[in-house]
């Protein structure tokens, strides 16, 4: 599903004419299968966030390969990139990244609205969703009207309203507290099993971790350990 | 992204900026109705002109000036020009001609005509006919209001110093032969040579009267002859002109050319015309290219709006391009959002102007003789203002343009910003 070789990059930080270079993705390698959960897990600045970035082609690699359901997306421009991301990703962050000025029900159909889709289709798809998700009740509300872990459900079921085959999830649960932290990673399994979504998690969280089918640690730039 | 999506999340931003955007959407229709409202006095200028100089004299009269009058060869090298209808022969009489009529004397300006030339242009008579035998004349509109006697005279003059003592002047309208003077027998003493030493006498019948003059101020009081007089007295001293009739107003121009170019000294009013259209165009583009600093002022409101718009959704942008949102529609949302400003402003610019445009013509006349002391202005029929169809498509075009292109660089940018960065922004 996704092979990733030798991945490299680079950050360029300080100012101009005193540019340093820092590599912060020094060579990785590793595949996940459809169907896994993949977290992956490592400290502050072990480079696993900016790994899921430059995956998800928000950052483009120094040097290396992405194959995504067997097309190569290293090299994408912006374009071919959003465009990619939009069929082939969902995405749930931290601090679960809604739109403030839309309701529930809009912010889950953003995706499909993207996409092209009518408002017919979306409304049903929508309304399937928000019982999976159990947000039904809260449909009409917006974002800064609900808890975190509603929010953050909200999230997910945005990330799967055009069903990817793929689930790229930022320390979903960093921003919750530990009983609702149980009940998104419950609610994630569960996605996982039905509608055999792969997820590839990052987290600092062995918790998290703990649902994964397999955890790669980071450290420094490369992996160090997969199991 | 269907374009009705794209349309309800413009709309969806814009009314939860409503005062930002209220106040750049003013901003625009300010700028734009200042521009169209400027421009319409020029227009309106114009056609006041236009209207003053077609009303004036027969616009498809071409006047042929020379020395001698017109020979016979001339005459049938000119009348044979592609859309030339008449060409009419005249000639003036030196000196006042003195009419007596029972016991009333009158002064008028004679003229001779070319009757048979006179008779295949439109009737210019309000009564009666032309004439045809010797000795049969047609008189101007107010002839028989010139034809005075001595009550009349003293009169008049009364009223005239009553007139003068308030400021005005008095036209003599009352006085004059009131019955029908048509048919009538009139005794003139018509002077043979420009010193006016000679004169004779002949008694003529009024067969015809002329048309009311287009302007209330102009008194007619003309004596027009046939060309049989010049007969009845060869002394008799004329300045010849010749009228050239052209069958419709578009071909005035072409003749008058072919004319020109045969060495003819020719004269149009449409020359006026044309002078004065190319005169009225620059002063209209001098008029909307003041008009157009306003409405670039107004851009840098809208500028202004949409540079706050991108900062303050930075974030959501950023969303936006991580879901999977391609940089042509966040640059094509924020565009339609400048686009949406300016097209608000400009309409509403346009139903403002029009109504600032039929104010200033009803008030102004009232206001202006309020000012002047003249009440004859409030029933003049004089256009300030005047906003035709393509001065509402040039202005508003404008706008919109500047509208759009004011957006342009804020939409470039918000395709610039960087999901990472933008994802980290806090609320």
């Amino acid at each position: 599903m996704i092979e990733v070789k030798s991945l490299h990059h680079t950050f360029t930080i300080g100012k101009k004419g005193k540019e340093k270079k820092v590599d912060v993705l020094k060579g990785i390698h590793f595949n996940v299968q459809q169907g896994e959960i993949v977290s992956i897990v490592g400290k502050s600045g072990s480079g696993k966030s900016t790994l899921l970035q430059v995956m998800a082609g928000f950052l483009a690699p120094d040097a290396g390969s992405i194959i995504v359901n067997g097309v190569e997306t290293a090299h994408f421009n912006e374009k071919q990139s959003a465009a990619f991301r939009l069929e082939n990703f969902g995405f749930i962050f931290q601090n679960f990244q809604l739109l403030p000025g839309q309701n529930v029900v809009e912010n889950i159909e953003l995706p499909l609205k993207l996409k092209g889709v009518s408002s017919a289709v979306r409304k049903k798809k929508v309304q399937e969703l928000l019982k999976k998700v159990g947000l039904t009740e809260v449909a009409d509300h917006y974002p800064n009207e609900l808890s975190g872990g509603q929010q953050q459900r909200v999230s997910i079921a945005r990330a799967m309203i055009t069903e990817p085959p793929i689930i790229l999830a930022d320390e979903p649960t960093g921003s919750l507290d530990m009983q609702t932290e149980q009940e998104i990673l419950l609610l994630m399994q569960q996605l996982n099993i039905e509608h055999n979504l792969t997820f590839v998690i990052i987290t600092h969280d062995e918790e998290v971790a703990s649902i994964a089918d397999r955890t790669l640690r980071m450290s420094d730039g490369v992996l160090v350990e997969d199991k | 992204m269907l374009f009705k999506d794209q349309l309800q999340f413009v709309l969806q931003h814009m009314r939860k900026n409503k005062l930002r955007v209220t106040t750049t959407v003013l901003a625009a229709m300010i700028g734009c109705a200042f521009l169209i409202v400027l421009a319409s006095v020029g227009f309106g200028i114009q056609e006041t002109m236009r209207d003053e100089i077609l009303n004036q004299e027969q616009v498809t009269e071409i006047d042929l000036w020379g020395d001698e009058s017109l020979s016979p060869e001339d005459e049938k090298w000119i009348s044979e020009v592609e859309h030339v209808n008449v060409v009419l022969n005249k000639a003036d009489i030196s000196n006042p001609i003195t009419s007596t009529f029972e016991d009333r004397t009158g002064h008028s300006q004679g003229v001779i005509l070319d009757m048979d030339a006179q008779s295949k242009l439109p009737s210019n008579l309000s009564a009666g006919r032309l004439p045809q035998a010797p000795n049969e004349i047609v008189v101007g509109y107010h002839y028989a209001q010139s034809l005075l006697n001595e009550a009349d005279q003293a009169e008049i003059e009364r009223k005239s110093k009553e007139a003068e003592a308030n400021g005005t002047w008095y036209n003599g309208e009352e006085e004059g032969y009131k019955g029908e003077i048509l048919g009538k027998q009139v005794k003139l003493e018509i002077t043979m040579d420009e010193e006016g030493t000679q004169s004779e006498t002949a008694t003529f019948t009024v067969v015809g009267i002329l048309k009311k003059p287009s302007y209330d101020w102009y008194t007619d009081s003309s004596i027009i002859f046939g060309q049989d007089l010049l007969e009845q007295f060869p002394k008799l001293v004329t300045y010849p002109s010749t009228k050239i009739y052209v069958d419709s107003l578009e071909n005035v121009m072409p003749v008058l050319s072919e004319l020109k170019e045969q060495g003819y000294q020719v004269y149009s009013v449409v020359e006026q015309l044309e002078e004065m259209d190319l005169f009225f165009l620059i002063f209209k583009i001098g008029l909307v290219f003041i008009g157009t600093i306003a409405v670039l002022i107004a851009s840098i409101g809208i500028f202004n709006t949409m540079t706050m718009a991108v900062t303050e959704r930075t974030r959501e942008i950023g969303v936006l391009k991580a879901i999977g949102a391609s940089p042509a529609l966040i640059q094509r949302l924020f565009l339609m959002e400048s686009a949406f400003i300016g097209l608000l402003g400009t309409g509403l610019a346009i139903l403002l102007s029009y109504a600032i445009s039929f104010g200033a013509n009803a008030i102004l006349p009232h206001v202006l003789a309020y000012a002047l002391s003249d009440e004859s202005l409030t029933k003049t029929d004089f256009t300030f203002s005047l906003i035709p169809l393509n001065l509402v498509l040039i202005a508003g075009g404008i706008s919109l343009l500047v509208a759009i292109l004011s957006g342009w660089r804020p939409a470039r940018k918000a395709t610039k910003i960087e999901v990472i960065n933008a994802l980290r922004q806090e609320l």
